[in-house]
């Protein structure tokens, strides 16, 4: 295959603890290479920006959520519309885009890699329909177990090698990637039309709690030996007062120890879970104490889940967060069930600034990246499409780079958010480099895909490289916002696999990416036990049949196979 | 003033997207670089100029000094006038959907027919339709929260189902009869139908409708207020939708 040279190209690579050298990047067969020959394609970068291709640890870009996101908002499918070009498919949507629009609008920015959060299991075959679909972007889902009779009855049970061997079988069933919990129990509560009201509230008819739920999931992790670690959406989210639980649920996971480089727990959009007060009308933000946990402890991780002003579509597996939040605006509402596994709800909803709640919701976010010293512990996400969608990363960059463009958002938001956050007083900057672990060296660290070539430029990491049109050493991050934000917009080039996909914000080119998934073993006994509780839920409760259940590999055909598990 | 003159050349087939036809587009431009904007014939793009005859007479600096005039049948023709700030359109013939779209200001007189969503989420300026409309006058796309948000739009004859669905501002007048459930989901502005209809207003939070011929059925969801008099006419005066706590008034013979 070709070889490549980018030349003059100030590079930074957290990973490789490089903090903007001027040096040349050589590539060879889509991988990162030493030296390459002198008739290799040479890209001069004078002396611009280089970063590895972006990584998203957490968005919603496919599955069925999305697509019911898509269908309750032709209004939004109407914006961004964007007719077919030679090499691309026509684009529509802004917060739900059209399957291909994801992919393309990623690669626009240099990201080459995106987590889908949320895939329940029965489900699966669609997310990976979908997920094959968007171009350029190497993929892959989490899986929700949080709310699974399965998963509740090992834990009751006390079997921790059955609950094992049941997550193993699952990542199999769904071809996902690790576990994801959203709500702990609360979705299987939401059948009866309730939902927990913390940790130890224990789910109707199972009678185990949020508490062993993270536990045993966040140990069964451990054993199974999975790159990721679970990936947590507290109980409580979206209601004041919240951020006790999630100090709270952060304890939980204190103790385990991580068996990879990597943290034990990742609390994802942890804005949502930040908030302080009793009800809505005294809500503050309470990003301190979280931050301040944050610089205590080594073993999580967490996501901003950043708010962005303007139409956003809200959609979790967290059905009675989304109740309330249809009810609380008068806003569209879906409600889904899946089965054994789970719940889903999805709400389009405005941010307003001039609404305080919302300011503060702003606020939360970015105090919670400024306040956490340490930048490898807090991801910049949107929980896109829930806090915004994708498109808005370039702004939250600017605003983490920025005081002034903070002041300049301030403007129009809300006075009364001021009383009751801190980020008026925040005189914080990121610089490149820290902008480059927020953006994709943690996001790599935190999934565990370092080692498969991810987020860094390496010798031998997958040559996935974003070229932006600006130069650090003569740009003043802190006043040029404007130019920083349209940079990071379109990308003077992405480069995926050695590729070039993107050619001064243009889309030139659309390869198909790879989804990543885990196939692990569990421990032998723990399976037998698993598959004959596993026979029995489907032959009395699931409403397809279990040889019709599991994703099969026709539905994945750019498969990547990370082989792990119990030793 | 500048008069642009468009005669299609054909009867169109498959629908035009013609959100270019506007005062602003045109103002101050010649025949040739008026033929040479684009509009979408189906899924290809086309020069106005491969679609219609066009001529010109005399120049303006703005669009409140254009006259746009369309002779013949356009109505597969859609979005014609879409956000257009200022200015005139005539068209003398029937029009397709979304006229007026998005309008900010100006006027469109549409000598015949209009067809749905005619001054779809329109904030200003005045629409006439001198024979009937179609479904949705002034309502929102699908999904809107929003309808016509300003402005006001006349129908002469009979308009179908629909009128001012999601409507937050501004003022629709059926000189004839309305279909089913004209006023669905207000939430502002006027309304006032000349002939009868059925089933006004539900889920309207706020805004007036006045009827002042039949109405055939009512939404079991008003309060009745009494009778009270509107331009010298006595009406029952209704409030609701209670279902959703609203306040909005329907004026009843």
């Amino acid at each position: 295959m070709s070889e490549m040279r980018i030349k003059n190209a100030t590079v930074y690579d957290p990973i490789n603890g490089i903090n903007g050298d001027l040096m040349d990047i050589a590539v060879k067969d889509g991988k990162i290479v030493d030296s390459v020959g002198g008739s290799a394609q040479t890209i001069d970068a004078g002396g611009r920006l280089v970063y590895p291709g972006g990584v998203d640890a957490h968005t919603h870009i496919a599955g069925s959520k999305v697509n019911v996101g898509r269908i309750m908002r032709p209004d939004d499918s109407r914006l961004n519309n964007k007719p077919r070009t030679k090499v691309t498919r026509p684009r529509t949507g802004y917060t739900v885009p059209n399957v291909y629009s994801m992919g393309y609008g990623y690669a626009e920015m240099g990201y080459t890699t995106a987590f889908e959060a949320a895939v329940p299991i029965l489900k699966a075959r669609h997310t990976h329909e979908e997920l094959e679909e968007i171009p350029i972007l190497d993929k892959a889902g989490l899986t929700l177990f949080g709310s699974n009779w399965m998963v509740m009855d090992a834990i009751r049970e006390d079997d921790l090698d059955r609950l094992a061997a049941y997550v193993a079988w699952g990542l199999l069933a769904s071809r996902g990637w690790g576990i994801k919990i959203v709500n702990p129990g609360g979705g299987e509560a939401w059948g009866f039309g309730k939902n927990v009201s913390g940790l130890d509230d224990p789910v109707p008819n199972f009678e185990v709690t949020p508490r062993q739920i993270v536990r045993q999931l966040a140990e069964a992790n451990e054993k199974l030996n999975l790159p990721h670690s679970i990936h947590l959406h507290c109980n409580n989210l979206g209601k004041p007062g919240n951020y006790e639980t999630t100090l709270a649920t952060f304890d939980v996971c204190k103790d385990i120890k991580s068996k990879r480089d990597r943290q034990s727990l990742h609390v994802t959009h942890v804005q949502f879970n930040a908030w302080g007060g009793n009800h809505w009308g005294d809500i503050e933000s309470k990003s301190e104490p979280i931050a301040d946990y944050l610089n205590k402890n080594d073993f999580l991780t967490i996501d901003m889940g950043q708010l962005v002003f303007g139409s956003a579509t809200t959609m979790t597996a967290d059905g009675p967060v989304q109740y309330a939040n249809a009810r609380l605006l008068k806003a569209r509402w879906s409600n889904g069930d899946v089965e054994l596994e789970d719940s889903s709800g999805v709400t389009p909803l405005e941010y307003h600034p001039q609404s305080y709640i919302h300011g503060i919701m702003w606020a939360i976010g970015l105090e919670l990246a400024l306040l956490t010293k340490d930048p490898w512990k807090v991801l910049m996400t949107t929980d896109h499409p829930n806090g915004g969608p994708y498109v808005n990363y370039p702004m939250v960059m600017t605003m983490l780079m920025s005081k002034k463009r903070r002041e300049k958002e301030m403007e129009k938001i809300a006075e009364l958010t001021f009383d009751r956050t801190s980020i008026a007083g925040i005189d914080r900057e990121l610089d490149w480099y820290d902008i480059a672990i927020k953006t994709r060296a943690a996001h790599a660290k935190v999934q565990g895909i370092i080692e498969l070539g991810k987020g860094h430029l390496g010798v031998g990491a997958d040559a996935d490289i974003a070229i932006y049109d600006i130069k650090p050493d003569e740009t003043d991050a802190t006043v040029e916002f404007d130019k920083v934000e349209a940079a990071f917009r379109h990308a003077a080039y992405t480069i995926k696999g050695g590729e070039i996909v993107v050619k001064d914000g243009e889309i030139t080119a659309t390869p198909k990416g790879r989804t990543y998934w885990v196939k692990a073993t569990a421990p032998a006994d723990g399976h037998e036990r698993m598959m004959e509780d596993l026979k029995m839920k489907f032959k009395k409760y699931y409403s397809v049949n279990m040889a019709n259940y599991m994703v099969q590999d026709e539905y994945v055909e750019h498969p990547y196979v990370f082989e792990t598990g119990y030793q | 003033m500048q008069t642009v003159t468009l005669v299609p050349k054909e009867q169109f087939k498959i629908s035009v997207e013609a959100e270019t036809i506007t005062p602003d587009n045109f103002a101050g431009k010649s025949a040739d670089e008026i033929g040479a904007v684009v509009a979408y014939e189906g899924n290809a793009p086309r020069p106005l100029s491969e679609l219609f005859e066009i001529s010109v007479d005399g120049s303006a600096d703005a669009a409140d000094d254009v006259k746009i005039e369309i002779n013949g049948n356009v109505n597969r023709v859609k979005r014609i006038g879409e956000a257009m700030t200022a200015g005139l359109i005539m068209i003398n013939g029937d029009v397709d959907m979304r006229c007026g779209a998005k309008m900010k200001g100006g006027t469109i007189t549409i000598k015949g027919n209009a067809d749905s969503w005619v001054g779809q989420e329109m904030t200003g300026g005045e629409i006439n339709v001198q024979g009937d409309a179609s479904y949705y006058v002034g309502a929102g796309y699908r999904g809107e929260a929003c309808g016509m948000r300003g402005g006001k739009i006349t129908v002469f004859g009979n308009a179908n189902d629909f009128v001012g669905e999601h409507m937050c501002g501004g003022e629709i007048v059926i000189k004839g009869n309305a279909g089913i459930m004209p006023g669905v989901s207000n939430k502002g502005g006027k309304i006032v139908i000349g002939g009868d209809t059925d089933m006004p207003g539900s889920e309207m939070t706020k805004g007036t409708i006045i009827v002042k011929g039949k109405v055939k059925d009512m939404m079991p969801v008003y309060q009745k207020e009494g009778i009270e008099s509107v331009d010298g006419e006595e009406f029952t005066k209704y409030v609701g939708d209670v279902v959703v706590d609203g306040v909005g008034e329907l004026f009843v013979k």
